[in-house]
């Protein structure tokens, strides 16, 4: 990897992870948009900087629609109960978490990394999804498919008892 | 400058940390549902670094569909969210 593709990924590790504390903290819906397509972008020049351009655009199309979603100013709120002490221990368990995933990650030297230099690219991709993985594939679209049905029926329903 | 493996997964751990911080810290539920593609989207970046770096034994684009299949579930998941929270936020 040179220098052009590490400085990308450490600008675009930048972006997703300053994006993500700032869909954390912000207070407007349509700030946290914003956000959260700087979370995507960040994510697909991530990708893009691992040879992965493919999921790059595929992650780029699924969070701008999350970004959309995420900051429109539709939807209702829905206050969580939960008391400022238990919020303050959720936050400490997720320092907790971070410091424990990343000294998994300084021990996870045990693997012998090396470059797998085959070929790259939406066909070979489109060619695992649909032929090794094609029962994933199907089961997400499925999941993808009542998803949608589901947030169309609530939101319709919402919209007639106005 | 190089990337290693170790660097993709800080980063991974960080997307995923920051995700359970924000479930955890936002008031708002319909809010917190953004928690959902950070973390998801951390364990897609460590799918595809493992992938990329470590894929000696098999080939390198097992991690790029999980993460394309990840991107597309979260983006389903926080459709599904949205579309109770308006639900039950209308009652």
């Amino acid at each position: 990897m040179d220098s052009l593709h590490a400085i990308g990924f450490y600008v675009s590790a930048t972006l997703s992870v300053g994006g993500a504390l700032l869909v954390a903290l912000l207070p407007e819906r349509a700030q946290r948009g914003l956000a959260m397509a700087g979370v995507g972008l960040g994510l697909a020049g991530l990708y893009a900087s691992l040879s992965a351009g493919f999921v790059g655009i595929v992650v780029l199309v699924c969070y701008a629609g999350i970004a959309l979603l995420v900051g429109a100013p539709q939807y209702a709120a829905m206050a969580s109960g939960v008391g400022d002490l238990w919020r303050q221990v959720g936050a400490v368990g997720a320092a907790a978490l971070l410091a424990a995933l990343a000294y998994a990650a300084y021990r996870g030297d045990f693997m012998h990394a090396s470059f797998y230099g085959g070929a790259l690219g939406a066909a070979s991709v489109g060619r695992v999804l649909f032929t090794h993985d094609a029962a994933t594939t199907e089961a997400v679209g499925g999941l993808v498919l009542v998803a949608l049905v589901g947030a169309t029926a609530a939101w319709r329903r919402r919209e007639r008892a106005r | 400058m190089t990337v290693s493996l170790v660097a993709v997964l800080l980063v991974a751990a960080a997307l995923v940390a920051v995700g359970a911080f924000t479930a955890a810290w936002r008031r708002d539920l319909s809010a917190a549902l953004a928690a959902l593609p950070m973390m998801l989207g951390g364990a897609a970046l460590a799918f595809v670094g493992v992938a990329r770096f470590a894929a000696a034994t098999g080939p390198a684009l097992y991690g790029q569909a999980v993460a394309a299949l990840l991107a597309v579930s979260a983006l389903a998941l926080v459709a599904l969210g949205i579309g109770i929270a308006g639900r039950e936020g209308s009652r």
